[in-house]
């Protein structure tokens, strides 16, 4: 079974990502460091999209809402990858960035310490989520390190 | 957090505004407006270009030149070189696409054998909208426009305060009762079918009221409102959202095209537009792209948005009440603070500005009808500053044209109307045009007559020069609004449009968009 020293996985905690999670941990040599970077997309910036008819008080009663919305979300994955982590007494540390995954995944793994990328892989066709996925082609081309790619659970 | 960034492109754009300005006055560019047909909106080019070329520059320089601190004049000053790219862009498409794409959809006519320019409303409000939607997804906002681009909203409340001098009473008490009986059903209905549709597709609660308030109310904005108090998720908010967003996009091509193509008019497509666009933003871009040269369409259309969003605090407040008894979190519905959070304030400058209007500040009340009636000689013969006399009364040769066929009329009040108009080249009176206009509706007389007719009518009707203005300053501020709107339409968000929300959606909003066609058809007609 390969071994990594330093794990970079990709995870939002999708079903397919929760695939690559467990990958990811079994990868980890004991004491190895598993780097969990976490997008947040950037489509929400554009989640007000045209609404011109609220006034300010509820546009950021509405900001706040979803901010918290999203970081409750990122706070709970953290927070069970983190319990895991310690269990299997592997180091975890965490990024969260906003912006395109694709980007923000390359430029994480350029900025090392990274063996290993770990990733889930496209949600199929009919499954619900943010279509806001990783481009697969565009990734490869971009990042000068191993990529290896949990398959969707049954 | 300093939010005025140095960047020289205010400076340059302000430049490049003056310039063009300066070009339209000193004539250097009369062979290109003399070729796009852009020769009435020279006074405009030059007024707006260096007024906006103007401040451009100054602040442009200011932005280089100071070293700013937090605060207010921080602020504000970040916001200019948004706005100086939004109107840079509003004055191409105006000035320059808008007349090309009409020069090239007559041109390209005899091959493709219709018009496509003109089937396909490509005039300068909707190419201003897909401006913005080819600029912030090919290219991406700068940094620096970003506040600016966000002002974009301002610019479409002070387009609907300024509406407020429009109306006239009548015209508001009855196309606010339409609005009042088409909105109220549709509203109802839709947040009804979504609520019941959802339960048959058991979506969670909050996904059904997000939904049922963007669907049924006015579109993202009423999402906005809702999905706090709903509780939604923040994957039903991408879906609903980008649902909505979806379909005001496609809405507002189709709706104007459907309109012409069905005959319909500025009242008719109005209550259509105002009823059946699920997003309210798109609501006012299908009127004015229905209507590019006038804003009698839009009138109608923004009074149909302001009553879909006086009916959000309602339809919040009911799904507040609906979301808290079904899933009994205990959570108490603060009725005052829901009502007053969602009041839209802009209204109340609407309210305001009408209310000022009609008393006659901005002009004469009998003005509000939209023209006034006046034949003087001041008003019919103008002498230019060469002395050149030009004048609006009958020519000779049209009166013995009328006074020839002045027997095919048998009515008294129409032959007294006539001789009139005849005996003085002008028409006498409200009731002699009143008279005339039916003798032309029925066609008694021959073409050439009613044409003559029709032109005596247009001497006599003027447009107070006050509520004129009014009317381009409404139109810019729309312009300037929907462009900077469409800069936030990203398809990022569009794409997130999907699950049940879609199917939701797509079901609800075609049943909103026909019914309301065929509701608008059969009961709404061309006379307020």
């Amino acid at each position: 079974m390969l071994r990594a020293k330093h794990v970079l996985l990709a995870s939002h905690g999708t079903q397919g990502a929760r695939a690559a999670e467990k990958l990811a941990f079994s990868l980890c040599a004991p004491g190895a460091s598993l780097h969990h970077l976490i997008v947040v997309p950037d489509f929400w910036k554009g989640m007000m999209g045209d609404d011109w008819l609220n006034n300010a008080a509820t546009r950021e009663i509405y900001g706040d809402y979803v901010e918290t919305q999203l970081e409750n979300e990122v706070r709970t994955h953290i927070r069970r990858l983190r319990k895991q982590a310690a269990k299997r007494r592997i180091r975890y540390d965490f990024t969260m960035v906003q912006g395109k995954p694709t980007e923000c995944l390359a430029a994480r793994a350029a900025k090392g310490p990274v063996d290993i990328v770990v990733l889930g892989s496209p949600r199929p066709r009919g499954k619900t989520g943010y279509r806001s996925g990783i481009e697969l082609d565009k990734l490869a081309r971009r990042v000068r390190r191993p990529i290896l790619i949990a398959p969707f659970p049954k | 957090m300093i939010y005025t960034k140095k960047t020289p492109w205010t400076l340059i754009m302000g430049i490049i505004m003056v310039a063009y300005a300066y070009l339209v006055k000193s004539g250097v560019l009369e062979p290109l407006i003399k070729y796009l047909g852009t020769g009435k909106l020279t006074g405009e080019m030059v007024t707006l270009g260096y007024v906006f070329g103007g401040i451009a520059i100054v602040v442009g320089l200011l932005q280089l030149a100071v070293k700013f601190k937090e605060g207010h004049a921080d602020y504000y000053l970040s916001t200019i070189g948004g706005l100086t790219f939004i109107m840079l862009v509003a004055f191409v498409v105006k000035w320059g696409l808008d007349p090309q794409m009409s020069a090239w959809g007559k041109a390209a006519q005899p091959a493709l054998g219709f018009n496509f320019a003109s089937i396909m409303n490509l005039n300068y409000v909707v190419m201003g909208i897909i401006a913005g939607i080819i600029v912030v997804n090919v290219f991406k906002i700068p940094s620096w426009a970003e506040n600016g681009v966000r002002l974009s909203r301002l610019g479409l409340k002070t387009g609907v305060i300024l509406l407020g001098t429009l109306y006239s009473l009548a015209e508001l008490a009855q196309l606010g009762r339409l609005s009042v009986v088409l909105i109220g059903f549709f509203v109802l209905g839709s947040v009804g079918m979504v609520l019941w549709m959802g339960s048959r597709r058991k979506i969670p609660n909050s996904m059904g009221g997000v939904l049922s308030a963007g669907l049924g109310v006015c579109g993202v904005s009423a999402s906005v409102a809702a999905a706090p108090v709903v509780q939604a998720k923040s994957t039903e908010i991408a879906y609903t959202i980008g649902t909505i967003l979806l379909w005001g996009v496609l809405m507002m091509f189709i709706f104007p095209i459907v309109g012409k193509a069905l005959g319909m008019g500025y009242i008719q497509f109005g209550a259509w537009a105002g009823t059946g666009i699920l997003n309210s933003a798109q609501v006012a871009g299908a009127a004015l792209a229905f209507q590019p040269d006038g804003i009698e369409t839009l009138k109608v259309a923004e009074i149909f948005n302001i009553t879909r969003v006086l009916f959000l605090p309602i339809i919040v407040l009911w799904l507040a009440v609906w979301y808290v008894k079904r899933e009994q979190t205990g959570i108490k519905v603060n009725l005052g603070q829901v009502i007053v959070g969602k009041f839209p304030l802009f209204v109340i400058g609407f309210i305001l500005m009408f209310a000022l209007s009609s008393t006659g500040v901005f002009a004469p009340a009998q003005h509000y009808q939209g023209k006034f009636f006046d034949n003087s000689e001041a008003k019919l013969v103008k002498t230019d500053k060469e002395g050149k006399v030009t004048s609006k009364l009958l020519k000779d040769e049209e009166v013995a044209l009328l006074w020839k066929e002045a027997d095919k009329i048998q009515r008294e009040d129409q032959k007294k109307a006539l001789s009139g108009l005849v005996e003085n080249k002008k028409l006498m009176s409200i009731d002699d045009d009143n008279a005339l206009r039916g003798v032309a509706n029925a066609k008694i007389l021959s073409k050439e007559a009613n044409a003559i007719l029709k032109k005596a009518h247009g001497a006599v009707y003027h447009t107070a020069a006050k509520i004129g203005m009014f009317r381009d300053l409404i139109a810019w501020f729309f312009t300037f609004g929907l462009v900077g709107l469409g800069m936030q339409i990203t398809m990022s968000s569009i794409k997130q449009a999907g699950g049940q929300p879609l199917v939701i959606g797509s079901v609800v909003g075609t049943v909103k968009a026909v019914g309301s066609l065929i509701v608008v058809m059969m009961f709404v007609h061309e006379t307020i």
